[in-house]
């Protein structure tokens, strides 16, 4: 384990010592790099890479991917800092609006497919150092597709009833009673690391179950299975030890040797194992220390 | 022979014939399970080595060659063409033999480098290489087994 958390934190130590080179003591670039480090535990934002219709030569971050919901498919949009497709144009403040409040600059809703409810927890500075690691990006000319939804819900007027049902935001706050690193755990999987997007089944309107909260949901993005990650012994990973899940959340291998498939499987290899070790660790204990709920998942017929 | 004659002998034909099929399907699949239950014991016992610190660093060359040799029992494991029942294997296996037959290959690369550096005996080394093995893995099954939403143990 030591030998683990010890090659990621060497990992981190090789990006900061390049990017450093680059400009030393320039406060922008330590943003940068901090801020590559929060899109790391943000699980590399891959859903705004067209990885399954584009592959490898996909353009990093130009959006596009479809998301297919209960509700319609939707596409992820275009976060490189092109000026006019992309993000170029925003503002500090127009970025912490969209993350945090799920507006766009012009005031407009974005989908909720857009995970905002976990983003608007993170810290201020978490939040500007992304920006920051973006707009240090190539910027890519690729104009947002409107979702194939049916009304109301390719509305984006929709989504203000929505967020009256649904949306709660709450800043992150440490519990003194806990250690240091849970609360760095409670932080990275219930902000940036938004693992109860997929993870938490949702209600009839859309919106998560908190009484099932992390305890799985057969209605994942790109309808894929999103497991129980709560410690319930049988449905659960309540028979998984902490090496087992950072390890898993490093390599991808479950502790019966088998590997990670899907959305998770992106969620690791752009994110979570170029993270370091002792975040991994700290998603560890807090997820363990999670009530453990009984909740079994069965796939939903689908046509042949 | 009378139509109606012929058609009742297809219909008993029928029903004889696919409850045996199903039958030797199921053995068919059970074998393939087993090599690649195998496989993923293999893996596992290196991630136990690796994950737990276990002071077994010479064991990992002889898993690693035993998934090498696993790689070999693949082609024959997948050589018969089932799809239906309680499989994960999809048709692709059988439309894309090149494709498949060099994520085989990948992974008896990725096996044997393993072993290699396993032998070399730096942590460091096998760490990585057994990340890449593990790449193997993923790398084939993306194409060609079923996801978990879609896999007969979620049904």
């Amino acid at each position: 384990m030591m030998r683990a958390v010890g090659a990621g934190v060497g990992a981190l130590a090789a990006g900061l010592a390049v990017v450093a080179t680059a400009a030393p003591g320039d406060e922008g670039a330590t943003a940068i790099v901090r801020g590559e480090a929060v899109l790391r535990a943000a699980g590399g934002c891959s859903c705004h890479t067209n990885y399954p219709d584009e592959g490898d030569t996909a353009p990093p971050l130009a959006g596009g991917r479809a998301l297919a919901t209960p509700f319609g498919t939707f596409y992820s949009t275009n976060i490189t800092p092109d000026d006019e497709t992309g993000i170029g144009a925003w503002s500090d403040a127009d970025f912490l609006r969209a993350m945090t409040e799920g507006l766009a600059p012009d005031g407009s809703n974005y989908f909720p497919v857009f995970p905002y409810p976990a983003f608007a927890s993170m810290t201020r500075r978490d939040l500007l150092d992304l920006k920051a690691y973006l707009f240090s990006r190539r910027p890519v000319r690729r104009a947002d597709r409107a979702p194939d939804a049916w009304p109301p819900f390719r509305w984006r007027v929709s989504v203000t009833g929505w967020k009256l049902l649904n949306f709660r935001p709450h800043r992150f706050e440490p519990d003194p009673q806990r250690s240091a690193s849970w609360n760095r755990g409670a932080y990275l999987v219930n902000g940036p690391g938004h693992c109860s997007e997929c993870h938490t089944p949702r209600t009839l309107t859309g919106g998560l179950d908190r009484s099932l909260w992390l305890a799985g949901s057969t209605e994942g993005p790109e309808g894929e299975l999103a497991p129980n990650i709560t410690p319930d012994r049988r449905t659960g990973i309540g028979d998984w030890s902490a090496i087992d899940i950072a390890w898993y959340l490093e390599t991808g291998i479950k502790p019966d040797g088998d590997d990670s498939q899907g959305l998770m499987a992106e969620v690791i290899e752009h994110g979570f194992a170029r993270v370091p070790g002792a975040d991994r660790a700290a998603i560890a204990e807090y997820l363990l220390a999670l009530p453990a709920i009984e909740h079994a998942l069965k796939a939903p017929p689908r046509p042949e | 022979m009378a139509p109606t004659n012929f058609a009742l002998t297809l219909a008993l034909a029928i029903g004889f014939a696919f409850p045996a099929l199903a039958a030797e399907d199921k053995v068919y699949i059970g074998y393939r399970q087993k090599v690649m239950t195998g496989v993923g014991a293999d893996m596992g016992a290196i991630s136990d080595i690796l994950k737990n610190g276990l002071p077994y660093t010479a064991a990992i060359a002889i898993h690693a060659d035993r998934l090498a040799d696993a790689a070999a029992l693949i082609p024959t494991a997948f050589q018969k063409k089932v799809t239906a029942g309680a499989t994960d294997a999809k048709p692709e296996i059988w439309q894309k033999p090149d494709e498949f037959e060099a994520k085989i290959e990948a992974l008896k690369k990725a096996a044997d480098a393993l072993e290699d550096v396993a032998e070399a005996g730096d942590r460091d080394e096998i760490h990585l290489a057994y990340k890449k093995l593990g790449k193997a893995c993923g790398g084939c099954h993306k194409t060609f087994r079923k996801p978990k939403e879609e896999s007969y143990k979620n049904r």
